[in-house]
């Protein structure tokens, strides 16, 4: 019954695909359910609304831009499903996905099937070492990441420094970039927390012991958060400067005011600190619509990743991957980027000063530092 | 009777074998998935539909059998199907030493214990033991294999490696069954203190089962680790072995058609819900409550073992 | 040595919540012999409810911290007391007579649904607790840096402990609940009604759940849909620890497993810190096998 029922349903999708002709289709793979669900359905609502958007402006080409979205749970062996169902809905480009190790899993597949790919938010370094010719990302890689990090660093004067990262491939690519660059300090202590846990006492009193100057923590910014705040519990005053996945509003609200006031962290520009009416506008119809401000910096450059598509797709009135890929490579520059400029080098990396250093005020504000 | 079974077999099989070019690679994917899981299913099944041992860190075995492959594979670029045997003998003598001291614990225990060994092996992978498996990064550019100088690498070919490679475990494990270990495994399940009664060296018979279903589950790691190119510690967690567990108590602990249909199910109804987005898994876990519910043996349970009075020889019908 | 005696303390602040968690597992255990994977689940809609209760109903500015906070926290008993109750009747008490896996199973995917419904219903994002509600003082001992908070959670954990082993010793109810545990046939046969037994564990289990998801989300501010997931597999943990279906062997399972995490973070490796504890679980298994208070079961022959 089940492989009669399977069958019946692989023959209607045979079918359904054959006859896509209609709207332009771009695929957005994003962890709409699992532990990262929340920065998934955030990158689904932002492309609703930027599709909607498009397609009350006149649409691409003539025609509606259609998103569709595919769950990949943040688990490589759903992404690989996630992205052969895609291939099968003839869409143009796919944006996504979060995790470096899940979007590995599903970059051959789009490779195979001459299907544009745009990360958000995998910046390991290796991914756009493969020579693959459809795969671009508009998150920054760790090593540029890494690189501004030892900067700021350097520039606080800091002798010990402590890194801490949590075993993510971001956290930990992050953390070992940045200890490989930093020259002339002393690396106190290097170590891995576990994600997801609630109390982090041990952890700081363990750090708390190795004496660093500044803290530079890689992880995410749930945890960040409750570092920040069992920091201030602990009255240990030590700096602390997070990486760009700790840019969420949410930080303040778990770690308290208070807490997070001073804290450092690197980003790209979040909208409100960009000059263009575009970004402006999107957040002011963001809150319009969800009834609070966009929180996650990756759905903002998934956003980006659909706005940099469909760019290139009006500009060259065309979806054929290899006339998309060339002109992204060469060529594509957008000033108007919902996370400052945009463009790619050969790699399908963007290029450009991408990051920023923040602070966190007293009222809990994210504030450009010059 | 036997004559049947093997008809229906090669009628299903024959049936299977000619699907794939009226699907997409999608739903080709999915059957892969299936396989892999059944594949997975049946070698958990021994340890827990037929010997009744509570094991809820299957995933650490697969994980070693994929990861030897994985490591032998990009550091000595030996081809990935000749590794098959290495990956079933890492992952069967990883379980036979592990197992050995714990495998006298009763249910509940065991079952937490294997919970820790499978979260053990996991932090160890996470946390780049002996520097060879990558941290979270995992292991990459893992070759496809090859098979007469072809190349698999499309979902279609990998459907036939795959249901070809289930399609020999289903007959061996059927062999296995009803041969004199797999009986005395039933023995076991059903009363220990007995079957070491009447003969049978429980302890030896428990590793050994343990031992055969790592390396079983070690070999699924290899065609997991070339299937994905790519295997990373997240596709090994606590989760998994909970998916591989509930598949074989879904379908029915101890029957071949019953772990068959419980991966086709554990995989195909969170790929069916897909369009309910984010609600999806709701379904799923409500529906593992249900099924539970109005089935509580499994779908298709194990048939009891029939045996007619006549077939005895030397003994006078009454 | 100053270290060690501040992360033994950080350990017990841990130890004391897993051990509260430990307590509903083995509450249920110990009668229906069946591991609740759907516990932590209830752990979380216990802080997600207390969260809801808090923001309402603003107790805490009427009544003041303590009294506000004891007051959220009976309401919460009693709500997941409710839940527990319908769990049992929806997904457990169908499989009371089938083999013991197929209800682990059901008790799995309740897990799974109860998970994917407090997401549906609070949404992905993090959630967090007022900060200001607790005081946030803490008291130096010998030089150990102790909030008072957590010694608050601590001495709760071992009073809740406390009333419910007496509960269980010295109540005609209590007595009841022992003889359904040892062997619900003869029990029956007893007069004792052995249904009404596993209602009052399943009111009891989930509502000191729902008790301590509360206090983590006072503790520590953040709480999302996931956290049971961790949470009870570490409170499982501690159960079989201290020998599953044995009170006070929760509590020592949960207070030793939270030292143990924190001496191997401090003196081994963070990064390791969840396998040295599950090493230290299997080496006490080998030694023990049934736990450190655990009776031992004569099997029937």
């Amino acid at each position: 019954m089940k492989r009669v029922a399977l069958f019946a349903v692989g023959l209607l999708l045979v079918a359904s695909t054959a006859m896509a002709a209609g709207p332009i289709k771009i695929g957005l793979m994003a962890p709409l359910t699992g532990a990262w669900a929340s920065e998934g359905q955030e990158m689904k609502q932002v492309l609703e609304l930027l599709s909607a958007d498009l397609n009350a402006r006149g649409g691409l080409l003539g025609q509606k831009v259609e998103v569709i979205t595919e769950d990949d749970g943040g688990d490589p062996k759903t992404a690989a499903l996630a992205a052969q169902r895609l291939t099968t809905k003839g869409v143009a480009a796919v944006i996504g996905t979060y995790g470096s190790s899940v979007t590995e899993a599903s970059q051959n597949i789009y490779n195979e099937s001459r299907i544009i790919q745009i990360a958000n938010g995998s910046t390991a370094v290796r991914l756009s070492e493969k020579g693959l010719k459809y795969f671009f990302r508009t998150c920054p890689r760790d090593d540029e990441q890494g690189r501004v990090a030892a900067q700021t660093i350097q520039k606080m004067k800091a002798k010990n420094v402590a890194i801490l990262h949590d075993n993510t491939t971001y956290a930990k690519g992050l953390a070992a970039e940045a200890k490989a660059l930093l020259k002339g300090v002393k690396i106190v202590f290097f170590d891995a927390l576990t994600p997801g846990e609630r109390d982090y006492t041990a952890i700081l009193t363990k750090l708390k012991a190795a004496k660093p100057d500044v803290v530079f923590f890689t992880g995410y910014y749930p945890e960040a958060g409750l570092l920040l705040r069992q920091k201030m519990q602990m009255k240990w005053n030590v700096p602390f400067i997070g990486g760009d996945a700790q840019n969420n509003p949410d930080l303040i609200k778990i770690a308290g005011k208070e807490a997070a006031n001073g804290f450092y962290f690197l980003s790209t520009p979040l909208p409100k600190d960009l000059p263009t009416k575009e970004s402006k506008a999107f957040v002011d119809t963001y809150k319009k619509k969800y009834r609070n401000a966009p929180s996650s910096i990756y759905a903002l450059l998934a956003g980006d990743g659909f706005r940099v598509i469909t760019a290139a797709i009006k500009e060259k009135k065309s979806v054929d991957p290899d006339v998309l890929a060339a002109y992204l490579k060469k060529g594509f520059k957008d000033d108007r980027g919902l996370t400052g400029r945009i463009a790619f080098n050969a790699k399908g990396d963007r290029v450009g000063e991408l990051y920023r250093v923040y602070k966190v005020d007293a009222k809990g504000n994210f504030i450009l530092q010059k | 009777m036997k004559n049947r079974n093997a008809i229906l077999f090669i009628l299903f099989s024959a049936g299977l074998a000619t699907l794939p070019p009226f699907l997409n690679a999608y739903w080709v994917d999915v059957l892969n998935s299936i396989g892999i899981y059944a594949i997975l299913g049946l070698s958990l099944n021994l340890i827990v539909g037929h010997t009744g041992l509570f094991n809820l860190g299957h995933a650490a075995f697969f994980a070693i059998g994929a990861y030897t492959a994985a490591i032998l594979n990009t550091t000595f670029g030996i081809p990935i199907l000749w590794l098959l045997p290495v990956s079933a003998l890492a992952a069967g003598l990883f379980a036979a030493v592990v197992a050995r001291p714990i495998v006298h614990l009763r249910g509940d225990y065991l079952c937490i214990v294997t919970i820790g060994v499978g979260e053990i092996v996991r932090i160890a992978l996470v946390n780049d033991i002996f520097g060879i498996t990558g941290g979270a990064n995992g292991i990459f550019d893992i070759s496809r294999p090859s098979v007469f100088g072809l190349i698999i690498r499309t979902p279609y070919e990998f459907f036939y490696l795959i249901w070809f490679f289930l399609g020999v475990t289903i007959v061996l494990f059927h062999f296995l069954e009803n041969s004199r270990f797999g009986r005395a495994l039933n023995y076991l399940r059903e009363d220990e203190v007995a079957a070491e009664g009447s003969g049978i060296p429980t302890a030896r018979y428990k590793l050994g089962v343990f031992a055969l279903g790592a390396a079983w589950a070690g070999m699924v790691g290899l065609i997991f680790a070339s299937k994905m190119t790519i295997i990373a510690p997240e596709s090994f967690s606590f989760w998994e072995s909970v998916l591989m567990f509930t598949l074989i108590i879904l379908g029915g602990a101890g029957s071949i058609p019953g772990v068959l249909l419980g991966a086709a199910l554990i995989v195909g109804i969170p790929e069916v819900f897909r369009d309910l987005a984010n609600a999806r898994m709701l379904v799923f876990g409500a529906a593992m409550v249900v099924m539970m519910i109005f089935r509580t043996e499994g779908i298709i349970p194990q048939r009891p073992r029939v045996y007619r009075i006549e077939a005895i020889p030397g003994e006078e019908r009454p | 040595m100053e270290e060690f005696f501040q992360q033994f303390a950080n350990g017990l602040a841990v130890g004391g919540i897993y051990a509260l968690i430990a307590l509903g597992y083995t509450m249920v255990y110990g009668v229906l012999k069946l591991i609740n994977f759907a516990h932590g689940d209830l752990f979380t809609i216990g802080a997600y409810l207390g969260l809801t209760v808090l923001a309402a109903l603003g107790l805490t500015e009427f009544y003041g911290a303590v009294i506000g906070v004891l007051l959220v926290a009976v309401m919460i008993m009693g709500m997941l007391a409710a839940i527990g109750a319908v769990l049992d009747r929806a997904a457990y008490r169908p499989l009371r007579e089938s083999p013991r896996l197929s209800a682990v199973v059901s008790a799995l995917g309740a897990s799974i649904f109860l998970q994917n419904l407090v997401m549906l219903i609070y949404g992905a994002r993090f959630q967090v607790y007022p900060l200001d509600i607790l005081p946030s003082t803490s008291i130096s001992l010998f030089q150990v840096d102790i909030p008072v908070v957590k010694v608050v959670v601590l001495a709760a954990s071992i009073l809740l402990m406390a009333v419910l082993y007496l509960f269980v010793q010295r109540t005609r109810i209590g007595t009841a609940i022992r003889a359904a545990a040892i062997d619900q046939g003869a029990a029956r046969l007893m007069g004792i009604d052995v249904n009404r037994v596993i209602l009052i564990v399943f009111l009891i289990g989930p509502a000191l759940g729902g008790v301590a998801g509360l206090m983590v989300g006072l503790l520590y501010g953040q709480i999302n849909f996931t956290m049971g997931w961790t949470y009870g597999l570490k409170a499982f943990t501690a159960a079989i620890l201290g020998g599953i279906g044995n009170i006070p062997g929760a509590m020592v399972g949960g207070l030793l497993l939270g030292v143990i995490e924190a001496l191997g973070a401090a003196y081994i490796s963070i990064a390791w810190k969840d396998a040295i504890a599950f090493c230290v679980l299997i080496a006490i298994l080998i030694v023990r096998p049934t736990g450190l208070l655990g009776e031992r079961v004569a099997e029937k022959i």
